[in-house]
């Protein structure tokens, strides 16, 4: 397909590869971490880590929206899957999540009406096609999603569909990137940026990485190619003492966001105080919950939501893999008790999840480098 | 639309986007009949990128078009050899 084969130009990539070897100091250990789970997974999947000098390492970030979900609030959605007369619905990965008792797959096999849609519109459309049901939609994701929630709660107001309503978990990108950078734990040197949050919200709100923080980024598109020129364009401000937001991903970020996005957003969420985040704890407004004006469309003040705060398994390394800490590889059950069939933790769940995608593509290169 | 599948990447969930291109249009209910690479057909929210034609690609995200996608638009659709479905 154009303007995507491009992109996967396997000669572009070894000469990209080239420029990166030339940029390094030999001397100087690199720590990129790519902030999105997706940029993960394509890292994973062709191969883009082995391209790289051995000194420049990519540190997994917190941006799988399923991975950085709290035990405590996927149990709030088994809950509201048990309810009479509800049909759950939520994305296809939200499945699998383990809550502290079940997942929602379990509920379902239990007689739960669990359904996996593709949009909130879809969970609207089985709204109207059920007029007699209650239609609860788990919403998570970061400001690439909300927009689409956003949108479908506007048309549920307007169409006065009041059989449907949102369980909101949807997060935003800045206060987990402000805490880690704040963590002492955390030695990062330059970041590799979300590319389709930064659609919705522009490369403006990075800034403060660079201009507080003195670490460079730059937001990139998702094919290897992009993660590629992301990585050296990281590399050489670093080399050249620089600090900037450059935007990899022009052809489709812009500076400023989308302006409609934003607007709509604005409209229909607001911050919550604090929201716990799996591994990075609770932090202040990180969240979205819906607006007043919403609030009739509010699943947590249409029923009696749990609420309850659940610790990740003893086991579970996911905390420290989402900080960058350790490597999926280095945790106890990785690979053993937990695998992406039978996941423990949400990193192994999700295929943007760091574990997963290392597990499904990066473990045969190491166990090659291990050998 | 693409299932949550670890060789794909997960669409609605993850940060990730897909280039769909506009069939027909419905702008009285602010939604397109849009096609992904492999033909496959869905309804997509535009009210993020108003107005919309068809032939036009759009980088869709859970089901709502987030901007106009890299590639050939409609105007330019001809002089690359590409057409609309």
């Amino acid at each position: 397909m154009r303007f995507v084969d491009e992109f996967r130009d396997a000669e572009l990539g070894r000469a990209l590869a080239e420029e990166i070897h030339a940029t390094v100091e030999p001397e100087r250990h690199y720590k990129i971490m790519e902030v999105c789970g997706g940029h993960t997974h394509a890292i994973y999947k062709y191969g883009v880590d082995d391209l790289l000098p051995s000194n420049v390492e990519f540190v997994h970030g917190p941006g799988c929206p399923v991975c950085v979900i709290p035990m405590g609030r996927v149990d709030d959605g088994i809950a509201l899957a048990h309810e009479p007369g509800v049909i759950f619905t939520c994305f296809g990965d939200m499945l699998r999540v383990p809550g502290s008792t079940e997942t929602l797959l379990d509920a379902k096999a239990q007689g739960a009406d669990v359904r996996i849609v593709y949009s909130p519109l879809d969970a609207l459309r089985i709204a109207k096609e059920n007029p007699d049901r209650e239609i609860v939609f788990f919403a998570i994701g970061f400001e690439t999603t909300a927009p689409s929630t956003a949108l479908t709660l506007r048309r549920a107001k307007a169409e006065g569909a009041r059989n449907f309503s949102v369980i909101c978990s949807h997060v935003t990108i800045v206060p987990p990137l402000r805490a880690l950078l704040e963590s002492p734990e955390v030695r990062l040197d330059g970041f590799i940026g979300p590319g389709h949050v930064a659609t919705v919200i522009g490369a403006r709100p990075f800034q403060f990485i660079p201009e507080q923080y003195g670490k460079p980024l730059a937001i990139s598109g998702f094919e290897p190619l992009d993660v590629l020129q992301s990585v050296l364009m990281v590399l050489r401000q670093l080399v050249e003492a620089r600090a900037e937001v450059e935007n990899q991903y022009a052809r489709v970020v812009p500076w400023e966001g989308n302006p409609r996005a934003l607007e709509i957003m604005d409209e229909v969420f607001t911050l919550r105080d604090r929201f716990e985040w799996r591994g990075l704890g609770f932090i202040s407004e990180s969240a979205l919950r819906l607006s007043d004006d919403y609030a009739e469309w509010d699943a947590e003040e249409r029923f009696a939501v749990p609420d309850v705060r659940v610790a990740d398994p003893k086991a579970c390394q996911c905390g420290e893999v989402l900080r960058g800490v350790i490597k999926p590889w280095e945790c106890k059950v990785f690979g053993t008790a937990c695998t992406p069939e039978r996941p423990i933790g949400t990193c192994m769940v999700s295929s943007e999840g760091a574990c997963a995608a290392y597990y499904n593509y990066g473990r045969f290169a190491r166990e090659r480098e291990v050998l | 639309m693409t299932d949550c599948v670890a060789a794909h990447g997960c669409i609605t969930c993850g940060d990730q986007a897909i280039p769909m291109r506009v069939a027909i249009v419905d702008s009285e209910r602010g939604l397109a009949l849009c096609s992904d690479a492999e033909g496959r057909r869905s309804s997509v929210e535009t009210a993020l990128v108003e107005p919309v034609q068809p032939g036009e690609l759009l980088l869709v995200h859970a089901g709502t078009a987030l901007a106009r996608a890299p590639g050939p638009q409609p105007a330019e659709s001809a002089a690359v050899g590409e057409t609309a479905p």
